[in-house]
């Protein structure tokens, strides 16, 4: 019998650290967060995105934050002005 | 084999008990925890003679990943580079590699991920080349050396275990390369016409030193016809200038030995070098966009726009294409030259291969755009 260790880095401590937001109900009238990931053509998917969305639903004012790179996380202010203001947030990648 | 003390504040690992030998190896694989070729099972007491060797606590992180706030501390990269071969004594060179690719300037998430498929380069410098045996001969970017192809292959195994980058998941790399498996080799600083790599970058040359690199798949330039350094300079300006790998990203060049002897005896600088690399790696503008190369989004980023015109003989045009047409050919791209990377320090230097043949390497920064930084780090002894 031996024993070998285990190299991987393990469960994520922030799955633990953030709980879900909560789901809107309605995206009537609702504030809409896009955060594009700093990739050339993330933003013409999400706009187009919400050409769609508006079709089926009322929405209120989009936010549009795009990350300068992708490589980079969010920034602290970005992340914070979404989670202020937007009661639903879209994220992509768009290359 | 020395076994270091358990230090005691160390919690328990996680682990695995197998049967024997073969299960162990055999567990590695059922547990997605190998590059796909075996491992040496990381048992604790191999694992602690690899930290022992180390400056480095077990908690200690070595790299931290923001994107995903993932953490590597001592005692994981330990256990990779035990899986990986590693001897003991390369721990601290594996140490500073993942401090230098955990260096906020490198933005690893991306060429970590990304479909661009980079390797991580890693040169070594200093007196530690010699200590541990590293390549800088004859087939240095291929098999034979445990120090090259162990060392390189720990940051590989740390990205597939620690950070899950794995083909598929989130290692998006459209085709990737073997380089992936492993690219570390050592400066031959010996054949070089100019200081070692480390002392260009402000170290001393009784300092050891890790630099890394994005490093898309390398180019051969092969010329063995000529001792002008013109001349052969052209062929690494062409090879740079190639439409399929062109961007404003950096350069990494290793020039052959037989190479490096044709550039010490004209007498040509590393800064002279650099910059006639520079000036002659270019493609008109028109040649860019009849390659598909000037994408509509570009015309929407300052920073690419300042690239395209920033030696055109005209300055940039009063009003630039839309997005329908920027890929259109107009008056004057044929008279704007669009180099490789912003400027010569882009190009980095280096001098590695075996004393016979004109067989030198050019390789690409991972990304169609700026890349990431060349970053060299002192590696503790």
């Amino acid at each position: 019998m031996m024993r070998i260790l285990d190299p991987t880095f393990g469960p994520p401590p922030a799955a633990v650290a953030f709980p879900r937001a909560s789901r809107p109900h309605s995206l009537s009238g609702a504030t809409l967060g896009l955060l594009a990931n700093g990739k050339s053509n993330g933003m013409a998917l999400l706009d187009r995105l919400v050409e769609r969305l508006r079709e089926r639903h009322d929405i209120g004012d989009v936010v549009r934050i795009a990350k300068t790179n992708a490589s980079v996380p969010v920034s602290d202010g970005d992340a914070e002005t979404l989670a202020g203001r937007c009661a639903a947030i879209i994220t992509a990648i768009g290359d | 084999m020395p076994i270091a003390a358990t230090p005691q504040d160390r919690t328990p690992r996680d682990g695995v008990d197998v049967a024997d030998l073969w299960a162990a190896i055999e567990t590695c694989y059922a547990k997605g925890w190998t590059d796909g070729l075996p491992v040496v099972p990381p048992t604790e007491s191999l694992v602690d003679a690899m930290l022992a060797a180390g400056p480095w606590a077990p908690g200690d992180v070595l790299l931290h990943e923001p994107v995903r706030d993932r953490a590597v501390t001592a005692d994981k990269a330990a256990i990779n580079a035990v899986m990986a071969g590693c001897l003991p004594e390369y721990f601290p060179v594996v140490g500073t590699a993942l401090q230098a690719i955990g260096d906020s300037s490198f933005m690893l998430h991306g060429p970590a991920t990304s479909t661009g498929g980079a390797a991580l380069m890693v040169v070594v410098n200093g007196p530690i080349r010699e200590r541990l045996g590293f390549n800088a001969k004859a087939n240095l970017f291929g098999p034979g050396n445990r120090a090259n192809a162990t060392i390189g292959r720990s940051l590989r195994l740390v990205l597939l275990n620690c950070l899950d980058c794995r083909p598929g998941v989130l290692d998006k790399s459209t085709q990737g390369w073997a380089g992936k498996y492993s690219l570390c080799f050592a400066e031959d600083e010996a054949s070089s016409p100019w200081e070692p790599l480390h002392v260009s970058r402000g170290f001393a040359v009784d300092q050891s030193t890790v630099t890394v690199f994005a490093a898309e798949s390398g180019h051969n330039v092969l010329s063995h016809g000529t001792a002008d350094p013109e001349l052969l300079l052209a062929c690494f300006a062409d090879a740079m200038a190639g439409l399929g790998s062109m961007s404003p990203g950096r350069t990494a060049i290793v020039f052959a030995p037989e190479h490096a002897a044709h550039l010490r005896r004209a007498g040509w600088t590393r800064q002279q070098t650099q910059s006639w690399l520079y000036d002659h790696a270019w493609r008109t503008l028109a040649d860019l966009k009849r390659g598909g190369k000037v994408e509509p989004a570009f015309y929407a980023s300052p920073a690419l726009v300042d690239w395209l015109y920033q030696d055109a003989p005209r300055g940039r045009p009063a009003a630039l294409p839309g997005a329908d047409d920027a890929g259109r050919v107009q008056d004057g791209d044929e008279t704007v030259r669009v180099h490789r990377g912003l400027g010569r320090e882009d190009i980095m230097l280096t001098v590695g291969g075996g004393d016979a043949g004109g067989h030198s390497a050019f390789f690409p920064s991972w990304s169609r755009g700026r890349s990431v930084p060349f970053v060299t780090k002192e590696i503790p002894v």
